[in-house]
């Protein structure tokens, strides 16, 4: 091929893929929220093993890790349309942070469990014996020494989320892939939009992969 | 005084509510595109602009519409019509009986054909006949596909489906040739830089339009595209933005 290496070209392209950079961001940022919140609840329905809801809980964690995410953005974003017109009015970022956080969840339950169920099972049981309640002893005791536990696992939930992010130009959401996209397709210039995009992406991640080790110190201050 | 002052409110109310209806009097048409099919609709120095949004700019000027731009996979755009996200799409979207059964289209807006592009310098492919066994790259949601598979009655040609970058691949060598319409390929050829030659001449004439869906409210936004399309066409607008883009007139 003829064509050589553009820096120049990267150097221009840089600025207009870090505008969209917040959309990326953003809807990760929220998907992760809403993730955690979900995927907390599922942890501890199937610690506990609530009666009917632990089943539930089963069912839809092997239902979201059993199918690709970019199905189930489509299923969410084209497929419900259909039948329920209420999903008409939802607009592509909601959709996305939507099958993003309900992805993910399946995914972090599963970890979150793992570490409740790290923390050895006489604390539990010193803590009932001295009259706190099961959930009392989840809240003060178990929880926050299973944070710890589960920080590593959940920091790389949130990476790959934030990659995963890229799938929503498929809705029509305009973050940094789809622009990398746009503009490579008028300047012909893929290498260098590709590259441009994939340098922002591992940027990111890095200053993340920081801030995940500042807190796991914090964590681990008391060990 | 406390009711003198409620009555005055409701006035007020009542007043401002009169006069803001108006200004948003002015319907917003939705109307979904890839962005990423030059020159028709692209995004260079991060504005969205190509024939598309021209013609989309002139009807909705002449029809008092807003118009608001969705970009999407192309994949992603019937979707988003069938769910009502969109009103229609502008993405020279070719009328087919599968399509014509569904949706409601506009007048064609653009005349072309189906055109083989090769690599520079290849000389072996002159036409449909040339492609059997060949590799013959198109586009992912495309409806060259089906053209393709129509005339390849004994399965001969390796048609392989690209989500993207199908001109580079066959830059490359990696496919034999790729399925375009006439005009993009010509565009494309001239603007990429990459050595790329038509093959023949096009075959099949195709008519490119905008579909909406078969409901009352969306045949209305479509009779009044009709209409402003007519104009345009009869007042040389249609024509003048065609040569802005491809120094030929693709409309007729």
């Amino acid at each position: 091929m003829q064509s050589s290496f553009d820096l120049q070209y990267i150097i221009e392209l840089m600025p207009i893929l870090f505008k969209y950079l917040g959309v990326t961001m953003e809807m990760a940022l929220w998907g992760f929220l809403f993730a955690l919140i979900l995927a907390l609840g599922l942890a501890l329905v199937r610690v506990f093993k609530i009666a009917f809801i632990q089943h539930l809980a089963s069912l839809y964690i092997s239902f979201f890790r059993g199918t690709p995410l970019l199905v189930q953005l489509f299923l969410l974003y084209y497929g419900f349309p259909q039948f329920m017109p209420i999903f008409v009015g939802m607009d592509a970022f909601t959709a996305a942070v939507i099958g993003l956080s309900l992805h993910f969840s399946a995914y972090m339950a599963e970890s979150i469990r793992a570490a409740i169920l790290g923390i050895d099972k006489s604390q539990m049981e010193a803590c009932l014996s001295i009259g706190m309640t099961r959930l009392q002893a989840m809240k003060r005791i178990i929880l926050p020494q299973a944070s710890r536990l589960a920080t590593p696992s959940l920091m790389n939930y949130f990476i790959d989320m934030i990659k995963s992010t890229s799938l929503a130009f498929t809705l029509g959401v305009a973050e940094i892939m789809a622009k990398a996209q746009m503009e490579a397709s008028s300047s012909f210039k893929f290498f260098e939009s590709f590259l441009a995009v994939a340098v922002i992406y591992w940027v990111v991640v890095i200053f993340f992969t920081r801030i995940q080790h500042l807190l796991e110190k914090r964590l681990n201050k008391a060990y | 005084m406390k009711i003198l002052f409620k009555k005055a409110l409701i006035a007020l109310v009542a007043v401002s509510s009169l006069l803001t209806v108006p200004a948003f009097a002015q319907q917003t048409v939705k109307v979904g595109m890839s962005g990423r099919y030059f020159p028709f609709t692209f995004s260079k120095k991060d504005v969205l602009q190509g024939f598309e949004v021209d013609v989309w700019n002139e009807i909705a000027k002449r029809s008092d519409y807003k118009v608001e731009y969705i970009t999407s996979s192309f994949s992603g755009l019937f979707g988003m019509l069938e769910a009502g996200h969109i009103d229609t799409i502008a993405n020279q979207i070719t009328i087919t009986e599968a399509r014509t059964a569904k949706y409601a289209f506009s007048v064609p807006y653009v005349i072309d054909g189906v055109q083989i592009t090769v690599r520079k310098g290849r000389d072996d492919i002159q036409g449909l006949d040339d492609l059997k066994g060949k590799k013959v790259a198109v586009n992912l949601g495309s409806n060259f596909e089906q053209v393709l598979r129509k005339h390849d009655v004994n399965k001969e040609i390796n048609i392989v489906t690209y989500d993207t970058g199908i001109e580079q691949d066959v830059a490359l060598g990696r496919a034999d040739a790729f399925i375009m319409d006439r005009v993009s390929s010509v565009q494309l050829i001239k603007e990429a830089g990459l050595p790329l030659q038509l093959a023949g001449h096009p075959f099949e004439e195709i008519q490119n339009a905008m579909p909406f869906l078969n409901k009352p409210s969306q045949l209305a936004i479509r009779d009044q595209v009709n209409t402003a399309l007519a104009a345009m066409r009869a007042d040389g607008k249609l024509a003048e933005i065609s040569n802005k883009w491809f120094d030929t007139d693709i409309t007729q």
